[in-house]
Formats: structure tokens, sequence, C-alpha cells
């Protein structure tokens, strides 16, 4: 090889490529308002933002894989938590991981910040980006739910969960309203005895929780739709 | 050492390692946290982002610091006169450290941009960016006042530039995270997959050309050829990091075909080194200046090619990204290209700098022991971490589990990661130690 041969090396290499790279951008660009969802993309969503970034959350979270790997991703965060699993984070890191080996520092928000970061997180999780984490994969997920529920969902347990309208606040699968936890997340946590107790006098159990008691339901029944929830957390992933 | 000005630059290596062995310190602490339960009172006064941020700063800071050492030291021998203005170079020093301990100090006390790598807030930005133009004037001015431009000039004043405008990119504030991240690749890849690489490429060159003996025209035919391949491979390769962050999935493509080829650059830079070595026709002296030269090529390929290609793939990366994968890979590319580059040049420079006697040989037997440790221990680090991504990667992101679930069995490999580090510190503080107390050869004295 010829050193004018190795400079034309040089600068076709490096030409071709930036002329390839810097057209991607430009169409990503355009591209980025439709995958990212810009429309949603408000006041509150930037203030919620500037928040995670004053707090340096990032150094330890990764968001869409990039930071820190010290904490969970947080991309999935709002569809996996919801906004009162993340406030509930934010407000006392200390009471929420007390059981844990390892803990989240207790950061300055105000309730403003914390209802911005949820909405940082909320548009977050509508991004699309080629279904990553796998982890949150809506699609593998009810993939693997509805598969769960073919077989659950013939017993009278599931019965008792669509008579007593369960689902009007708690997910299953691609149904029900994000309320009160994903009942695929409790038995991870919590075995069929608690849940009956809880079922039976909800204030006792978690003081201040929103759930209705349901003391209309005798102990066998309540014990089944405690054993049903357990069953779920077969594939469920505790937040 | 032919210019009185290339003096400046011993400060500059002097102050790159002393920040080096801190940042290994930092980075014990962040090892440590993994496998113990650091308490919530601790946690919250001195959290894990605040330290990852003091150990990642400080990284670049030093290695940058010590690039521009070596920039002073190469620019007067290459151009054949003095630099344009020596005390310019010390003001410039003053400045980045300053800036560098005013940020470190900063985060302490929550004082942060907030974004990985790039925590250093906006208003001292303005400061590395003085600090910048400082010293591409002066590298500039000193290169057209000699009127003598080589290729291997060219190569390092052509990544200067381009580091120093990417850092640009990662001023602003962006509204979208997903543009934020395109635009932070900017800084980060272009820098070590590009800018650097020029750099380095630059350095090797010089230290090839003054050692070997080998024809400069010979030295710089390849240089260009691995510098074209270095920005074929890496500026559209950036594209491995667009797989996931909401942009088009033509990335996917061309991530993965571009930076597939991203070790062979690496593997011709190997190469090309042990030509010159052979070609040279002269017994190479000191013998340990080879031994970290010769290092650097190698663990260059094995952290930045072998271990980056293992997971750059997006079948795989779909599973590994934003594991401690990602942290090995990370981890042995940057110790095997750029802290031994850095390491490397100041055992080239240290001896002529202080000029010491019969060709600038030095007793060796401390360095030697320092290179291996440290570069034995990073070894074992980064494999422990790949054992550590590869179990995440199965657990949390193929099966599922929770987050703290998948960490459980992680804990062990990062307290063997931690067991490594201390020998790291180990090795660089021997070598800090015995480059600055660098002492003649035994028979040296007789024989001059």
């Amino acid at each position: 090889m010829t050193e004018g041969q190795s400079k034309v090396v040089f600068w076709v290499g490096t030409l071709s490529s930036a002329a390839l790279f810097l057209g991607l951008t430009f169409d990503t660009q355009r591209e980025f308002d439709r995958l990212t969802h810009a429309d949603r993309l408000d006041e509150q969503v930037v203030a919620g933002k500037r928040a995670f970034e004053a707090r340096n959350c990032n150094d330890c979270h990764t968001i869409l894989g990039f930071g820190g790997y010290y904490a969970p991703d947080l991309t999935r965060a709002f569809d996996r938590i919801g906004a009162e699993g993340i406030r509930r984070r934010l407000e006392d890191p200390a009471r929420e991981f007390a059981a844990s080996y390892r803990k989240m520092p207790k950061q300055p928000l105000s309730a403003k910040e914390i209802d911005d970061v949820i909405a940082f997180l909320r548009w977050t999780g509508g991004i699309e980006n080629n279904d990553w984490p796998p982890q949150d994969s809506q699609r593998r997920w009810k993939r693997s739910t509805e598969r769960l529920l073919a077989g659950a969902l013939l017993s009278p347990a599931a019965a008792l969960l669509k008579q007593e309208n369960c689902l009007a606040c708690h997910a299953l699968g691609d149904a029900g309203e994000r309320i009160g936890p994903r009942l695929e997340w409790i038995g991870g946590k919590r075995d069929a005895a608690w849940i009956a107790q809880l079922l039976l006098d909800p204030e006792r159990v978690q003081p201040g929780t929103p759930m209705p008691s349901f003391a209309h339901l005798d102990e066998g029944q309540r014990l089944m739709i405690g054993e049903l929830v357990v069953s779920l957390a077969a594939h469920g992933r505790e937040p | 050492m032919r210019f009185e000005s290339q003096r400046v630059a011993y400060p500059y290596f002097v102050v790159a390692l002393l920040l080096f062995v801190l940042q290994l310190v930092v980075g014990l602490y962040l090892a440590f946290s993994y496998f113990f339960t650091v308490p919530q009172a601790v946690v919250d006064a001195f959290p894990f982002a605040t330290a990852r941020a003091i150990h990642t700063n400080l990284l670049v800071l030093w290695i940058l610091l010590g690039f521009m050492g070596a920039t002073f030291f190469m620019v007067p021998e290459e151009t054949g006169r003095e630099l344009a203005w020596p005390r310019l170079a010390i003001a410039q020093l003053v400045i980045l450290t300053g800036t560098g301990v005013a940020a470190i100090v900063g985060f302490l006390f929550g004082w942060t941009q907030g974004r990985p790598l790039l925590e250093i807030p906006r208003p001292l930005d303005l400061l590395v960016v003085v600090g910048a133009l400082m010293f591409l004037a002066n590298v500039a001015a000193t290169m057209w006042q000699a009127r003598r431009f080589t290729a291997t000039q060219g190569s390092l004043l052509a990544g200067l530039v381009f580091l120093a405008l990417l850092y640009l990119f990662g001023i602003p504030f962006y509204r979208n995270l997903a543009t934020d991240w395109y635009y932070w690749w900017w800084v980060i890849h272009l820098w070590v997959e590009g800018a650097w690489e020029l750099v380095t490429a630059a350095l090797v060159a010089f230290m090839l050309i003054q050692l070997t003996g080998v024809e400069r025209k010979v030295i710089e035919k390849w240089l260009y050829v691995e510098l074209g391949l270095f920005l074929f491979t890496g500026i559209a390769g950036t594209g491995h990091h667009y797989y996931w962050l909401g942009a088009p999935r033509y990335w996917l493509w061309i991530g993965g075909v571009f930076s597939a080829l991203e070790p062979f650059p690496i593997l011709l830079m190997l190469v090309d080194t042990f030509r010159a070595e052979r070609e040279g026709g002269r017994r190479l002296e000191p013998r340990l200046t080879w031994t970290f030269m010769i290092g650097m090529a190698v663990l260059h390929l094995v952290g930045a090619g072998a271990f980056g290609l293992a997971h750059t793939l997006p079948q795989i990366n779909y599973y590994t990204h934003g594991s401690q994968v990602t942290v090995a890979h990370g981890h042995l590319a940057f110790f095997g290209a750029y802290a031994l580059v850095n390491l490397t040049f100041f055992y080239f420079a240290f001896p002529r700098l202080k000029g010491l006697p019969d060709g600038g040989r030095f007793e060796e037997r401390r360095g030697t022991v320092g290179f291996w440790t440290a570069s034995l221990a990073v070894v074992g680090l980064s494999l422990s971490f790949a054992v550590a991504g590869v179990l995440q990667a199965y657990l949390e992101r193929y099966r599922g589990e929770p987050y703290l679930v998948a960490q459980e069995p992680i804990r062990f490999w990062m307290a063997l990661v931690f067991a490594h580090g201390l020998l790291v510190l180990a090795g660089v503080a021997i070598i800090a130690w015995d480059l600055l107390t660098l002492r003649p050869a035994a028979g040296a004295a007789k024989i001059g």
C-alpha cells in the first residue's frame, strides 16, 4: 500500500461514515416526535426531568438503560409500580426500603416536584423503544399472563374476583385499573392468610389504605381469593 | 528532551497521576456499596450517585490532563520549536484542575447537572470551554509558527478539536429525554470511539517513531489507515447506543454492522506496534516502556474490541443493555486503551523530563511490579463484573425476576470486584510512586 492509497482509505472511510451518520441523524430527529409522543411532552414532564436531573437520580438508576446500574431501570417504572408506588418511594425511602439490603437516599422534593417526576416517568414509559427492557415488555408479559389466566380463571376464586369487582381497582393482565397494586405483584410478598386478613379488615392490616373491607365474604372465600392471588405471583414480578 | 517548554508537561502528569489514585479510592467505595448494606443515614448524606459522579469525572479529568500534558511534550518535538505560550499552558492546568476540584466539591453538596458523566454544572462548563480554547490556541499557534505539519500532528490536532467541539453537545438542557441521550452519546461515544482514538493513535505513532527508528513515512502511512478504519467504524457505530432509546429501527442494523467492525482498527494498531518493534532494528530500551505499550495494545483489543463485540449485536444487547456487562466492558476498555496509553506516555516522557543519563534508562523493577499487579487485577475485576452482568441479564432481563432478587447473587461477584480493586489501587500506587521518584538504572552511571 502506498501513502497515497492510505490517505484515500482515511478520507473515504471518514467521510462516508460521517455522511451516513449525519443523514440518519437528520431523519431520526424528525422521527423522534412520533416515537416519543412529543405531543404529550408538556411543561410538567419537563419540570419532572429537571427535578430528576437536579437530584442526580440517574447516577444510581438507569433510564432507557443509561446511567448508574445500582438501582432499577426507570424506563417503565410508571407501568410497573404506578403513580402511588413512585410517590411512596420518593416520600419516604427509609420506610419503603427498611428491609432491603440496598437503600435509596431521601431527596428533598416538594409535593409538586414529586408530581412532576411522576409525570416525567409516565411520559417516559410511553416511548416506543423497540420494547426494551425485556423484563417490562408488555408483549412478553401479556403472553405469560394469558397462559396463567387461562388456567386460573376457571376456578371458583376467579368467579369471586369478578363478583366482588376487584378489577375496578387492581390490574390483572391487561384488564383492570391501576389504583391498587397489580394482583400479580402481591403474592411475591404476602401469603394467602395475610391477604385474607386484609380482606377482612384492611384498616387494621394497612392503616390508611383506600382498600374497602370484604367482611361480608366468609373466611373460606377470603382464603380462596388469597390463594389465587398468591398463585398469580408465579409469573408476576414484584415492583 | 530537546526543548525547555516541554517541561510544562510534568505538572500535568503529576496531577493526572494523583487524580487517578483518587479515582480508584472512590471506585472501591462504589464496589463496597454493592455487597455491603450501607446504612440509610450514610446513604442520605453521601449517596452512591455522588460517589459515582466523582469516580467518573475524575477518570475523564485525569485522562484528559494526561492527553494535554502528552500533547505539550510531543508538539515541540514534532514541530521542532518551543511551545508558543508555555505560561498559558500552566494557567490552563490551574483553571482545569480548579474547575474539576470545584465540581467534585459541588457534587458533595448536590450541585450537579445530573446527567451521567456530564455532571459538571453548566456554569463550570464555561470554564472547561475556556481551558479547552487556551489549549487548542496554544497547540495550533505552535504548529502554525513552525510551519511544519506531519500526519501525526494532524491526527493529534484533529482529535483534540473534534474532542472540544463534541463537548458542546453535552452542555444544553434537552426537553426530550430521547434527544438528550441521542446527543449525550455524541460526547461519550464519539469521544471514546472517535476523538480519543485519534489522540491515542497519534501518541502511539509518535512514540514508535521516537523509539524504534522505523521511518516516519511507514508509521504515518499505517496511521492513516488506522484512523480511516477507526472513524469509518466508530462514527456510524454510535448507532449501537441507539437501539433502545426511541430512535427508528434502522439503527439496529447500522449500529450492529458498523460496531461489529470496530475491533479491526484496534487489531491493526496492535499489529502495527509489533511490526514497528520488529522492524526498528534497535535494541528497545527501556523494556518497561515496551511492556506498557504492548500491554496497552493487547488490553485495548481485549477490553474495547472483544468485550465490546460480545454485546454489541442488538439480539444480545436486548438482554445485556444497561447491565453489569456494560460495566465489565467499560472498565477493561478504559484501562486498556486510555489509562495505559497515558501511563505508557508517562514512562516514555518521565526519564526525558528528569534528564536521566544514558538515554534515559531507569530502574525498572518497581514499575514492572506495578504494571503486572494493576493490569492483571483490572482483568480480574472486569471478569468479575462480566459474571455479575451475565447473571443479571439472565435473571432480570431473561427470567423477569425483580431487580433486587436478581441483584442478590451478584453481591458475591461485587465483593470479588472490590478485592481486585484493592490490587488495582496497589499497582497504580506503585506506578505513581515509581514515576515520581524515577531513578537511573544501576549500571547507567558507569557506562555514561
